[in-house]
């Protein structure tokens, strides 16, 4: 029989075939898709987020791991009741408008899954417009994040947080930025209501923002 | 020009001068765009020229832009008006990519531009040596299969990474042989993508591949200076070390420190002041402050030679920039005076 441990294990070493037999084999013996979900994978990369703070691993194991959980969670979708039981709310998250880079919220993006969330991913070079419409069809987001890499589209961070406000949505989610260039003073000094150095920050503390709804 | 003798005297010499990589500022003063500046190499010399005009630094150094050689492999880079090149997309994804992935020759893409620049620029500077740049082996093979891939490669893909990595340090031979030819003195070889990497991936997916370039590269009259502005860098002193070169210069994200305790002090250390949060966002302020930091922290360290953490923004103010200078020239006046009455 599949051990949580020898799921959680399977995702931590980023082992997605084996991650995705052991999970296989877990249904069949019964237990609860959920309790697969969260005290086998979610919890795997809580751990994983850990170690990276930590200094203990680097980007590719983060990487390697998160796509093992992505696998798994592709496993169990069909049998958990809804998506909201396991879901700490949704997070749109995108790279600002005339920058293409992406591995930083790439990261991001897999960890706030890891953890619960519900990832709309915009992509990159995203108009504030695009946050705007993607929030208006969304209205129930808990988190923007907003990411930039290039010291010249940094401002852009700036004008995504002000076209929220014009919309009149500024008031009704958490945004978190981050990227290169971007520093605590930075967030306060756009309004942000958090910034986070790194993958692993940014989703604990999501978690810890946003607890799970049930 | 003996390289190692520069390298020597950068450590063991007089008073110490700035270092940073300033050159696509140069655009301000060619009023022209960086589209415009990477497709000419008239232009490209001339920017090194004005910029070594306007300060004293050891070398005159030319443009970072990590697309020119990913561009000259068939993948696709992207222009904007004021934004150094990138590239998007990826054209290795399949081992038969990989295997039919063809070793572009000197003058594919813009890296005739490069070069050309290069010949050009030597010709106007002949006060100081003129460094040429050129991506490193395993950030290459980041932008030839995209740079999220490439990470997940290094555990899923080997052989498929390994066969690009060796075509690629084989196109970062014949490049810098060629730039070399053209009259530079020396290369930074930038391998930010690597400074992600856990010790053991670096070993295996950069050091041996860096290793190999030096090795076909360097001698007396070509030194290779290892850049990495990578967050995990203080992890990977052993490997870095491994690659062979005798000069490195770091990114804003480590400390300073920390890493000259781990780097033998007869090799070179560059680094570190933040070119996007002190240099383009800073006040002048800030920047003095934090330069001073910097040096009193490392100053004290003789292979130490103060940088920026990775090229300078083209659009930094010129006032920030002359600030740094400034305090750098204004701490080692401070400290040759300190010298005479101590």
């Amino acid at each position: 029989m599949a051990s949580l441990q020898r799921i959680a294990e399977a995702v931590e070493n980023g082992k997605n075939k084996e991650a995705v037999d052991l999970i296989n084999e877990a249904l069949r013996d019964g237990v609860d898709p959920q309790t697969i979900l969260k005290d086998g994978m979610m919890a795997a990369m809580e751990v994983i987020g850990q170690r990276f703070r930590d200094n203990e691993i680097f980007v590719p194991e983060m990487l390697v791991a998160a796509r093992a959980m992505k696998k798994g969670v592709a496993v169990l979708q069909p049998y958990l009741a809804s998506k909201s039981s396991v879901q700490r709310g949704k997070v749109i998250i995108g790279t600002v408008e005339g920058d293409l880079h992406d591995i930083g919220k790439n990261l991001v993006a897999m960890m706030l899954e890891g953890v619960g969330f519900e990832v709309i991913d915009l992509g990159v070079d995203v108009p504030p417009g695009k946050f705007v419409e993607e929030l208006k069809r969304n209205p129930d987001t808990k988190i923007i994040a907003i990411s930039a890499l290039l010291t010249t589209t940094i401002a852009q961070v700036r004008l995504t947080i002000e076209a929220l406000k014009e919309a009149g949505l500024r008031d009704q989610v958490t945004i978190m930025v981050g990227g290169a260039p971007v520093t605590q003073s930075f967030a306060d000094s756009v309004g942000a209501d958090a910034y986070t150095p790194d993958a692993g920050s940014a989703a604990e503390w999501a978690k810890n923002r946003f607890s799970v709804l049930s | 020009m003996n390289m190692y003798n520069w390298v020597d005297g950068l450590i063991y010499g007089g008073r110490k001068k700035a270092f940073p990589l300033v050159t696509y500022p140069s655009v301000q003063l060619l009023y022209v765009t960086v589209r415009e500046l990477v497709a000419n190499s008239s232009y490209q010399a001339l920017g090194m020229r004005l910029i070594a005009d306007r300060y004293d630094m050891p070398a005159a150094v030319s443009y970072m832009d990590l697309s020119v050689e990913a561009e000259a492999f068939g993948a696709n880079a992207v222009y904007g008006v004021d934004d150094v090149p990138t590239i998007t997309g990826s054209i290795v994804e399949t081992e038969e990519q990989a295997n039919s992935l063809r070793v572009p020759e000197v003058g594919d893409g813009r890296t005739g531009i490069t070069v050309e620049g290069i010949r050009k620029a030597v010709k106007l500077i002949s006060d100081r040596p003129v460094i040429a740049n050129c991506i490193g082996p395993f950030s290459l093979a980041g932008r030839l299969m995209n740079v999220n891939n490439v990470m997940v490669y290094c555990y899923e893909e080997p052989e498929m990474l390994h066969t690009v990595l060796k075509k690629g340090t084989e196109f970062a031979v014949k490049y810098c042989k060629a730039l070399k030819e053209a009259g530079a003195n020396g290369v930074i070889l930038a391998e930010p993508l690597a400074g992600l990497l856990s010790p053991e991936l670096m070993s295996e997916f950069s050091s041996d591949y860096v290793r190999q370039f030096v090795d076909a590269v360097q001698d007396k009259n070509f030194v290779v200076i290892y850049h990495n502005c990578g967050s995990a860098v203080e992890k990977l002193s052993e490997q870095i070390l491994d690659t062979g070169c005798i000069a490195f210069h770091f990114g804003d994200s480590i400390n300073m420190q920390n890493m000259l305790k781990l780097i033998p002090r007869n090799y070179l250390v560059m680094g570190n002041i933040s070119p996007s949060r002190l240099f383009n966002n800073g006040t002048p302020t800030q920047i003095r402050l934090e330069t001073t930091r910097l040096l009193e922290a490392c100053g004290g360290y003789r292979n130490f030679v103060i940088s920026s953490g990775c090229d300078v923004p083209p659009l930094t103010d010129f006032e920030n920039i002359d600030i740094f200078f400034k305090t750098v020239e204004s701490y080692y006046y401070r400290q040759s005076l300190y010298d005479i009455i101590d």
